[in-house]
């Protein structure tokens, strides 16, 4: 689904490159995340692959679309096909949750009918219909992100881009938002998600590529775990997450937690339900 | 032959699919351009209304601008219409023995008109001057009193036949004056007493000529710089308003938005205040020139012809031309504004 090949870039005035031949390659349906530290090239990698910057060299194939016959004139084309989801949101301030989903299928030439029946389908999946009609100014931080992906898959892409899109929240929230892109994977949509949150990357186990100085440093296929080399160790107690439909299996010295279910998306439970790891479970879970 | 029949008969319904299928392509199209433009329409009004203050003070800008312009070239028509009304005073008067015939004026009028400098000539018998005479004095009852038969024919008598002349450039007198002076049947008719002046308004002839020729030069000067000046202030207010929005331009891009679908709001939104201006600078301007032209013409100055325009039915027009330049103003300031960000983005 997604083809990168040899990928370089190297911004003028930087003495290292960005990315240094970087190659790997999404099947459909995918869930991957792309890890590492802050300036590793995530950023950078995902820009190419949106079109926002164009590689030095190397080749890049989304969707079967080789990205160097895009043309400036068929970008916006291009983009429309697949989901982008942004760290700082990128919501139109001053359309309401409901016209900042109904954009992304006004811009693809949707009926007025069709986008009527489809957005409240959508907000619906993302437990936000309640507050179509408030501007994102009104929103929290967690309601903004969802808003956000509600928007990328109202035109159901073949793919989910997501850069850091838990950067900005508290834990909880990302654990919501993670529950919401394996939720839309399960449809069938390949989903690439960049963070450097390894809590978020350790608890659905899922193909891991680690970029490090704008290298591949490695590429685990799956029940992929990251470990950011200067992370401090995170303080206890570690929470797990829990997603519909893939509870984690308990593991040795762990007590199992208690999902709270909230408005269709399953919580973790509350710090206090969870008993404190021991240090064999914390080398495990980090 | 079966198989080559078969053949063309495939053709023809490829072809007639083909065509079906290039028909409802080019509806599905239709269809779509008419839903954006519709959308575009519908989100530009909603943006004017959601960004209220800026709206309002792009508005207020383009209204001040445009009443400016409506002022610069009000001014240069009313200096120019001054101008030509008074130089349209100025004429040059021969004064004839009395007693000089109608027949030998229309004969004197004829000669004068040879030359092209000549716009006019007015002449006047001896019982004509009379006749005005008694018209500028029929008033005064001394005068009236003591007119009798023998009197009248005493004041007909000594009138002077007078003619008129009127030019087209008054700068350049002399082949007047060379006809006057140096033809036989003036010299044998005219005045020798009362010497036509062809040099004491000289100066006042100047001046007057001199205004008409800035009025009219610096009316349109005047009118271009304020015309940049005015777009330059509306650019710049409209590109603020864009500019705090330079975000939203490169979201709706990063989402896939069209050039098109991405500049038409904020074009909709500067021409709905384009029209705003004009329907507001129109009206000021109206109400503004009905209330200062009474005072304008108190003091000589010439003011028919833009009260003509007004008062007809090209008022409409003068509204729609004040819309007109609204819309185009606000129109070509977003449109540079917008590609600023959108190129950049």
């Amino acid at each position: 689904m997604i083809l990168l090949d040899s990928v370089t870039k190297q911004y003028p005035g930087d003495a290292e490159p960005a990315l240094d031949s970087v190659s790997f390659h999404i099947e459909p349906n995918e869930f991957v995340f792309l890890v590492g530290k802050s300036g590793a090239g995530k950023s950078s990698l995902i820009k190419m692959i949106t079109k926002e910057e164009i590689p030095d060299s190397g080749k890049i194939i989304v969707g079967g679309i080789d990205l160097d016959y895009v043309k400036k004139r068929h970008i916006p084309g291009y983009r429309r096909r697949l989901g982008v989801v942004f760290q700082d949101f990128k919501l139109l301030p001053r359309r309401t949750v409901y016209e900042n989903v109904a954009f992304a299928l006004e811009i693809a030439g949707m009926s007025g009918r069709d986008i009527r029946k489809t957005v409240p389908k959508v907000l619906e999946l993302v437990d936000l219909l309640d507050q179509a009609k408030k501007f994102p100014a009104q929103l929290s931080g967690g309601q903004q992100q969802r808003v956000s992906i509600a928007r990328s898959v109202a035109r159901q892409p073949k793919i989910l881009i997501a850069d850091e899109p838990t950067a900005n929240l508290d834990k909880l929230t990302t654990a919501e938002i993670i529950a919401l892109l394996k939720k839309i994977n399960d449809f069938g949509t390949t989903v690439l998600v960049s963070t450097h949150d390894e809590s978020v990357v350790n608890a659905l186990q899922k193909r891991v590529i680690t970029l490090k100085d704008g290298k591949v440093v490695n590429d685990q296929k799956d029940n992929g775990i990251y470990k950011l080399d200067a992370a401090p160790a995170p303080k206890l107690p570690v929470r797990q997450m829990q997603v519909p439909g893939h509870a984690l299996k308990p593991r040795p010295g762990v007590v199992p937690t208690r999902p709270v279910a909230t408005q269709g998306i399953v919580r973790p439970a509350t710090p206090q339900a969870v008993t404190k790891p021991t240090a064999k479970t914390k080398r495990k879970v980090i | 032959m079966a198989e080559s029949e078969k053949k063309e008969e495939k053709q023809k319904k490829l072809k007639k699919v083909s065509k079906k299928s290039l028909r409802s392509m080019q509806k599905n199209h239709q269809r779509h351009m008419l839903r954006t433009s519709a959308r575009i329409v519908k989100y530009g009004t909603k943006g004017f209304s959601r960004n209220i203050w800026l709206s309002t003070a792009a508005t207020v800008v383009m209204s001040i601008t445009l009443i400016i312009l409506f002022v610069t070239v009000v001014a240069s028509v009313i200096l120019t219409n001054t101008a030509e009304m008074m130089k349209d005073k100025i004429d040059i008067t021969i004064y004839f023995k009395p007693n000089t015939s109608a027949e030998v004026l229309s004969q004197l009028t004829e000669r004068l008109e040879e030359d092209s400098n000549i716009k006019n000539v007015e002449t006047s018998t001896s019982e004509e001057e009379y006749k005005k005479f008694l018209e500028e004095n029929k008033t005064s009852d001394e005068i009236i009193n003591i007119l009798d038969a023998d009197m009248e024919k005493m004041m007909i008598n000594k009138m002077q036949a007078t003619m008129r002349i009127k030019v087209y450039d008054v700068d350049n007198l002399d082949s007047v004056k060379t006809i006057v002076e140096e033809d036989k049947l003036f010299t044998q008719y005219t005045d020798k007493e009362k010497v036509p002046t062809y040099d004491v308004n000289r100066a006042e002839i100047a001046t007057i000529t001199s205004w008409a020729r800035i009025a009219r030069t610096g009316g349109i000067v005047l009118a271009v710089v304020f015309l940049i000046i005015s777009v330059l202030i509306i650019f710049s207010t409209i590109r603020m308003a864009i500019f705090s929005r330079r975000e939203e331009i490169y979201m709706m891009k990063l989402v896939g938005a069209d050039k098109r679908f991405i500049r038409g709001p904020f074009l909709v939104e500067a021409e709905l205040c384009g029209i705003i201006a004009g329907i507001v600078a129109g009206s000021a301007s109206y109400f503004g020139f009905k209330f200062l032209a009474p005072k304008l013409q108190s003091y000589g100055i010439s003011v028919s012809q833009i009260e003509n325009v007004l008062d007809s039915n090209k008022l409409i027009l003068v509204f729609l031309a004040f819309i007109v330049a609204g819309i185009i103003i606000g129109r070509i300031s977003a449109r540079l504004a917008v590609s600023r960000y959108l190129n950049k983005a």
